[in-house]
């Protein structure tokens, strides 16, 4: 079997169709790190003329606001709610000018929470948050803001109370690692899911050109079907290293980061964040898309022998990849079981931090059922592939 | 010519892959409709109700004395909270079914935002608002429903307006499925070239036959798609094939669905035999379906990852492959504003079809073969 394996990963390393894949995945990276990292721009960024606009507006507001019986009701919410929140502005300002990141990161939790509090419970069509959120045409945009919002805060609390080195290209997640989380909060995953694809593709139908020599072979299908799914995995998780370069010029222009630094994580069930460190973030993401490469691969490789088209087995994958676009629609959670359906599980990054469980209102979109569904999906297709290969009948070529 | 075309047809009709090409378009139309049928009925309310809180979100922007009543207020400021009464009259409008005060506010709010634009400062609030194109869209297709009298309209399950998202979502899609769908169009022929070269035709001739009956089994989809939105009729009705939509095709214009969906299927077919041939033309240099399929696709994203190809090369036909964002008018909202026009993108897209087809009968005649 180690010489079959052989055999297979020598073939798939000299595949042309391989070699592209990974050549456009450097090409990205190296596109990513040198075009788009740099042009980030995050909302909640550390941004002292605009702590400083809003605190001496209100300040000035503050002096000079005289407070009797008819005075509006707005007016009077406003000088209640504004001596603390400017408290916490102030602290901020006076840490950024003193150089203290440590106490920055306090004074901006405190002010992330009390800001949340007012504008969410408080403040509904008065007050707002960053006004960034509100672009034209999101019908979301309050959530967004108050999903950012904590996040941050848990973000900036986590930054006070770990012992990590903070730097303003901490708080506003440009390091290498950082990079990367977000990264997995957006469109890696399926660029790790879809390269996985097209390497499983052909993996069993690239036989069909020379079957005579296949046959000759002394194993069985069912054993060289699980060795090719190997060697596809392999491939897949080989797909690191070309990422890896785009890491590495992110991580010479802004630092790698810290395996310490903390992760928000949320939980619908509390409706709270919890923080995790990077190393663990990463290391449950990579979990996750190991088990979405076990069962992408074992899927295909049902396909392949089912249907034998290796376009066949590009849609098959590419259903399961992108099938949530068709029922997504925010908060269906609440009513419809989708934990269910492995297509739910495509955002791992999101799924990990609690983002899709947010987006919706489940309580089940968690780790533990992705790997659940996922394993079950493997199992249920790897079972079928045994069973048809296995057939006295069933020929592969 | 012909019996090599139904010789093609013979050997397709046990294709696989058309098969399952089939059952893709279907699910395609099955699952947009059941999409269309999760999102909310009443889309025009909640837009308007995010189009008020993005508006008093760019309020919060300014400082006090921008509001100040003495004159020496900020006229950016003025046009934002003119914007937003109209936004909430047009909210009102819809919620109590008054059209046409729908449409008479409307045609306010798209003035007042059009001088907006000239305003100083607009930068600071523009992500905020809609773009100048989308505002333009908007004050031609309000001026032309004021003017033929015809009644805003929320139905997106009947069939015209169904039709019309269909097609407004292939836009996006129907380069990559065609190019997907084609890309290993000759592969099959390289694995047997013993038994093409006892074909007693020349192999331009036999890629033409190739080519057309590829062409043939692209027809059936479109055909497909409209046959699978049938069903429909019967639940939800016909729909106004009349509707209006607005456009920009090189002018702002007002057009009907029917005829967008004329527009849509000329730039689909243009497209099909574009990408065919372009398909054929990789697969002899590269000889791999998926190196080509590559290819087309990096062709197909460069524009958009280098918005700056756009204005500088206005010729290549890969700008118009996104027919719905050409109908948009995107690319004039780019840093560096072209107006791509569509009959421009047919006619590139027609001339790179003969340049392509003269390259086959060219390079692709017999003897060349045995390179492959």
């Amino acid at each position: 079997m180690r010489a079959y394996f052989k055999f297979e990963f020598i073939q798939f390393m000299f595949n042309k169709k391989n070699i592209a894949v990974y050549v456009i995945l450097l090409f990205f990276a190296c596109f990513y790190a040198l075009k788009i990292a740099p042009a980030y721009d995050p909302i909640e960024k550390v941004d002292r003329e605009e702590i400083e606009a809003r605190f001496l507006t209100r300040e000035d507001f503050l002096n000079n606001v005289v407070l009797d019986e008819n005075t509006y009701p707005l007016t009077r919410f406003a000088a209640a709610i504004y001596p603390e929140w400017n408290e916490y502005d102030k602290q901020r300002l006076d840490a950024l000018a003193a150089g203290d990141m440590k106490k920055y990161a306090e004074a901006t939790f405190n002010w992330y929470v009390y800001s949340d509090n007012m504008i969410f419970r408080n403040g509904k069509d008065i007050l707002y948050y960053n006004s960034r959120y509100y672009t034209a045409g999101n019908l979301y945009a309050t959530e967004d803001g108050h999903y950012a919002y904590m996040y941050s805060a848990s973000r900036f609390d986590g930054y006070a109370k770990g012992d990590s080195n903070l730097s303003i290209n901490v708080f506003e997640e440009r390091t290498a690692l950082q990079t990367l989380q977000r990264l997995l909060h957006s469109y890696l995953p399926l660029i790790l899911l879809i390269s996985c694809i097209l390497f499983a593709a052909d993996i069993v139908l690239k036989d069909k050109k020379n079957p005579s020599l296949i046959k000759g072979f002394p194993i069985s299908v069912w054993r060289s079907l699980l060795v090719k799914g190997g060697v596809a995995l392999t491939g897949s998780i080989l797909t690191v290293i070309p990422l890896a370069v785009g890491f590495v010029i992110i991580a010479i222009r802004n630092g790698i980061g810290d395996l310490n630094l903390p992760v928000p994580v949320f939980s619908y069930k509390t409706k709270a964040f919890t923080t995790i460190s990077m190393g663990e973030y990463l290391f449950q993401n990579a979990l996750l898309i190991l088990f979405w490469f076990f069962m992408l691969i074992s899927l295909l490789l049902l396909v392949s022998i089912i249907v034998k088209n290796e376009f066949a087995n590009l849609v098959a994958g590419c259903v399961v990849v992108f099938a949530e676009y068709y029922y997504y629609v925010r908060g269906l959670g609440y009513v419809k079981d989708i934990h269910w359906y492995p297509s739910s599980y495509v955002q791992v990054g999101q799924i990990i931090a609690g983002y899709r469980e947010y987006l919706n209102n489940s309580v089940a979109l968690t780790l533990k059922n992705g790997l659940l569904v996922m394993a079950v999906c493997t199992v249920i297709c790897l079972l079928l592939t045994f069973i048809i290969s296995n057939h006295r009948r069933y020929k592969l070529l | 010519m012909w019996k090599l075309l139904k010789n093609d047809l013979i050997i397709e009709r046990s294709n696989k892959k058309n098969i399952i090409a089939i059952l893709v378009v279907a699910l395609f139309v099955f699952g947009l409709f059941s999409y269309e049928k999760l999102e909310n009925s009443q889309k025009l309310i909640d837009e308007k109700g995010s189009e008020s809180q993005s508006l008093s979100a760019a309020l919060t922007k300014f400082q006090p004395p921008d509001a100040m009543d003495d004159g020496t207020g900020n006229e950016l400021y003025y046009n934002l909270l003119q914007q937003k009464q109209y936004v909430v009259n047009q909210s009102m409008a819809l919620k109590i079914d008054r059209p046409q005060l729908y449409l008479d506010t409307g045609l306010k709010l798209v003035e007042v935002r059009a001088s907006a634009f000239e305003l100083e400062d607009y930068e600071k609030v523009a992500t905020n608002l809609p773009t100048k194109t989308e505002n333009h869209l908007d004050a031609i297709l309000y001026q032309f429903m004021d003017k033929a009298g015809i009644v805003v309209s929320q139905d997106s399950l009947s069939f015209f307006p169904f039709l019309l998202s269909v097609f407004m979502m292939l836009g996006s899609f129907w380069f990559i499925f065609i190019s997907i769908f084609s890309s290993g169009i000759l592969i099959e022929e390289f694995r047997h070239i013993s038994l093409i070269k006892g074909y007693p035709v020349s192999f331009d001739k036999y890629v033409l036959a190739k080519s057309t009956s590829a062409m043939l089994i692209v027809l059936i989809f479109i055909a497909e798609i409209f046959a699978c939105s049938l069903p429909f009729i019967y639940f939800y009705g016909v729909g106004d094939a009349n509707y209006p939509v607005a456009i920009f095709d090189g002018s702002y214009k007002v057009i009907t669905i029917l005829e967008y969906i004329g527009i849509a299927l000329i730039y689909m077919i243009f497209i099909a035999i574009f990408t065919i041939l372009l398909s054929v033309i990789l697969n002899v240099l590269l000889k791999n379906m998926y190196l080509t399929l590559f290819v087309q696709l990096l062709l197909f994203i460069a524009p958009s990852l280098f918005p700056a190809l756009v204005s500088l090369v206005p010729f290549n036909p890969f700008n118009y492959m996104n027919f719905t964002n050409l109908l948009n008018g995107q690319s004039l909202d780019l840093a560096k504003p072209v107006g791509l026009e569509l009959v421009h993108g047919l006619i590139y897209i027609g001339i790179s079809i003969i340049l392509m087809l003269a390259a086959v009968k060219l390079f692709f005649t017999t003897g060349k073969l045995k390179k492959v």
